[in-house]
């Protein structure tokens, strides 16, 4: 544990050393909430039917969509461009080279933007409150509980295109194919409900699209976490498939590496 | 070989060491070979494949060529000492590094450091050995010097106030305890080589594996490195280190034993001047008032002496020359005698030493071209 924290702390203290970075990207984020309001104000009529079953005002329902999505995207690209850059500054061989186990260096390696995405999250929540976004407080617990889960489903294509990386040097289309269909199929913008009938199947395939149904249903809804049970029990199920085929393809891709040699070849 | 006497001591900047007091590196050991082994390599191979043009990749998608970057290495080095590596571009040996740092695996042979094998137990291999990685962007540079090795405390195993104690020691031993809070990324070269020093050496190593840790500083601070190298980290932290390095003179300053490495084939280990002897060099320097006294050319018609050649003296009543006398201590003894008993004068009889460059090139022309090596296959800057 101590390594992990250890790890957040460095990338934490390299982040802020960047400060009119750091400005800048929380500033373009409150601000970006302001179209989002008027043009889901603008959509409202349209969508109320729709989203009846998921909070039924479509600024909250926008917002706890992109949230996910902050979430969803760190969690498939955080890993390759830790190991990305690792691999072109030599960090990685160097943190390799340490007693500290794998799964602590790469979570340690990826915590900080985590801790960053929820800076955000928790930027743009503040900023839906101010512009009248209610929230179920009776349920957070549910919805923080359906939220990993969203984001450990999402991992495993982050630790397959470090496998990618490691192995090819490039993830391909990998994560930005991932990030765009679920943002397509998942339920982010819009509800599934409104997808082509033909396409809609295909959303049956994404994690998303029971983790985004489940989390509004509760933050949004109130609704108990019995009630989403159902979505949450395929959520994990996603969970535990898509963590054992990530793990499986990242051993065997840091296997190929040490063998080939190209764990620090650029 | 006498080397005392090229050992630094130090040129009074931040990064060197106080006191001077550390043996010679024969001084060290009574004899390596009486300390247990730290490093045993034994048969180690390894192969990589080799990148294929496009065309090539078309045509043959399936086939995979592989190119052998180390061959049957096999070599002991033992606790406490200092060991050189050396050989040109592409001799293997960072191969060998990372594969005793376990970031490589090796394709067949074993490797121990410290008895735990680099394969089967690498998590305690990192435990006993360090590698110093010398690429400073693997430092964190836009955190202090104090962050970095505290960072590394921490990813070693080491608890926080024992990270920050270990840091605070360690600054202060590589010179760096004034830099405070500014970023390492403000830092010259030779700031950042002892950080990483520093680094490797934060969770007590026995073993230190160092790769041209100079060949990024300019000649004093690499000169103050060697120093910081010698009296600290072999002397004061009882390191064995493995340094691998094209710089034959450092080697030579540093080094109890060294062992040539050349596409991939370890040609010779031991002492530079058992190597030089094994090479057949026994090339001694003569001075005498009377070089062409006919004592001398009767040895020369005899063949006892070879390849006369006079060199430049300081004293104009002296000459020089230089000869081959083959057969040992003990047949140039004998041409000491002869000559002083034939009524050569004679103001002083010296072993030549070959410089470990020359003993290099010697070693791979020789022993290269007898294992059948002609250069042929390209070699990888392993």
């Amino acid at each position: 544990m101590r390594e992990i924290l250890s790890l957040i702390k460095a990338s934490f203290r390299t982040a802020i050393s960047y400060r009119l970075s750091i400005v800048l990207s929380l500033a373009s984020l409150l601000f970006s909430v302001v179209p989002i309001f008027f043009v889901s104000r603008a959509l409202q009529d349209t969508m109320a039917k729709h989203i009846s079953t998921e909070g039924g005002v479509y600024f909250a329902f926008l917002l706890v969509g992109m949230i996910a999505y902050m979430y969803m995207s760190a969690a498939v690209n955080a890993i390759p461009t830790v190991v990305s850059s690792g691999v072109a500054t030599g960090t990685l061989e160097a943190l390799l080279a340490t007693r500290a186990p794998l799964p602590s260096l790469l979570l340690g390696l990826i915590g900080y933007n985590f801790v960053w995405t929820t800076v955000r999250a928790l930027a743009f929540l503040g900023a839906g409150l101010l512009f009248g976004v209610h929230l179920a407080w009776g349920q957070l617990w549910s919805s923080l509980l359906i939220l990993v889960l969203i984001v450990l489903s999402y991992l495993p294509f982050g630790l397959i295109g470090a496998a990618l990386m490691l192995a090819f040097r490039t993830t391909g289309p990998l994560g930005s194919a991932v990030l765009i269909l679920s943002g397509l199929l998942g339920g982010v913008y819009y509800p599934t409900s409104v997808i082509p009938a033909g396409i809609q199947q295909l959303s049956l395939a994404v994690p998303l699209t029971y983790g985004l149904r489940a989390l509004r249903r509760t933050l949004l809804e109130g609704m108990p976490f019995s009630v989403v049970a159902p979505d949450v029990i395929t959520l994990l199920g996603f969970v535990v498939l898509l963590t054992s085929l990530g793990l499986l393809a990242l051993a065997e891709a840091l296997h190929y590496a040490r063998r080939a040699g190209t764990l620090a070849q650029y | 070989m006498a080397r005392s006497g090229k050992r630094p001591v130090g040129g009074g900047g931040r990064g060197d060491v106080k006191e001077s007091l550390i043996p010679a590196p024969s001084e060290r050991l009574g004899s390596p070979s009486q300390s247990a082994p730290a490093v045993v390599l034994d048969g180690l191979t390894k192969s990589f494949p080799t990148r294929r043009g496009w065309l090539e990749t078309i045509r043959h998608p399936l086939s995979t060529q592989y190119q052998q970057v180390l061959r049957g290495v096999s070599c002991t080095v033992h606790e406490g000492e200092f060991f050189g590596l050396l050989g040109p571009n592409g001799a293997g040996k960072t191969t060998l590094f990372k594969i005793l740092a376990t970031l490589v695996l090796p394709d067949s042979g074993s490797a121990t450091i410290a008895g735990f094998d680099v394969v089967q137990d690498a998590r305690e291999v990192r435990r006993v050995l360090s590698p110093v990685i010398a690429d400073e962007r693997s430092l964190y540079w836009r955190l202090s010097s104090r962050d970095n090795l505290e960072l590394y405390g921490a990813l070693q195993g080491l608890d926080r106030n024992a990270s920050r104690r270990r840091a605070g020691e360690l600054l202060e031993v590589v010179g760096l305890d004034d830099t405070g809070e500014k970023m390492v990324g403000s830092f010259s070269s030779g700031m950042k080589q002892r950080l990483l020093i520093a680094r490797a050496l934060i969770a007590y190593p026995r073993v230190l594996l160092l790769d041209e840790p100079t060949r990024s500083l300019d000649p004093v601070s690499a000169r103050r490195f060697r120093a910081f190298l010698n009296e600290e980290i072999v002397g004061r932290q009882k390191c064995t280190v493995v340094l691998a390095t094209h710089n034959a003179e450092e080697a030579l300053e540093l080094c109890d034993r060294v062992a040539i490495l050349n596409r991939g084939q370890l040609l010779a280990a031991g002492t530079a001047q058992s190597i030089a002897s094994d090479m057949g060099h026994d090339r001694y320097r003569l001075w005498t008032s009377d070089p062409s006294h006919p004592g001398i050319a009767a040895l020369a018609e005899r063949g006892v002496v070879e390849d006369i050649s006079t060199r430049e003296s300081d004293d104009p009543a002296w000459t020089v020359l230089e000869m081959d006398v083959p057969g040992g201590l003990e047949r140039a003894a004998q041409v000491v005698a002869f000559l002083t008993e034939q009524g050569v004068q004679i103001a002083r009889f010296e072993y030549v030493e070959l410089s470990l460059a020359d003993l290099i090139e010697r070693v791979v022309e020789q022993r290269g071209a007898n294992r059948g090596d002609t250069g042929a296959g390209g070699g990888t800057d392993a």
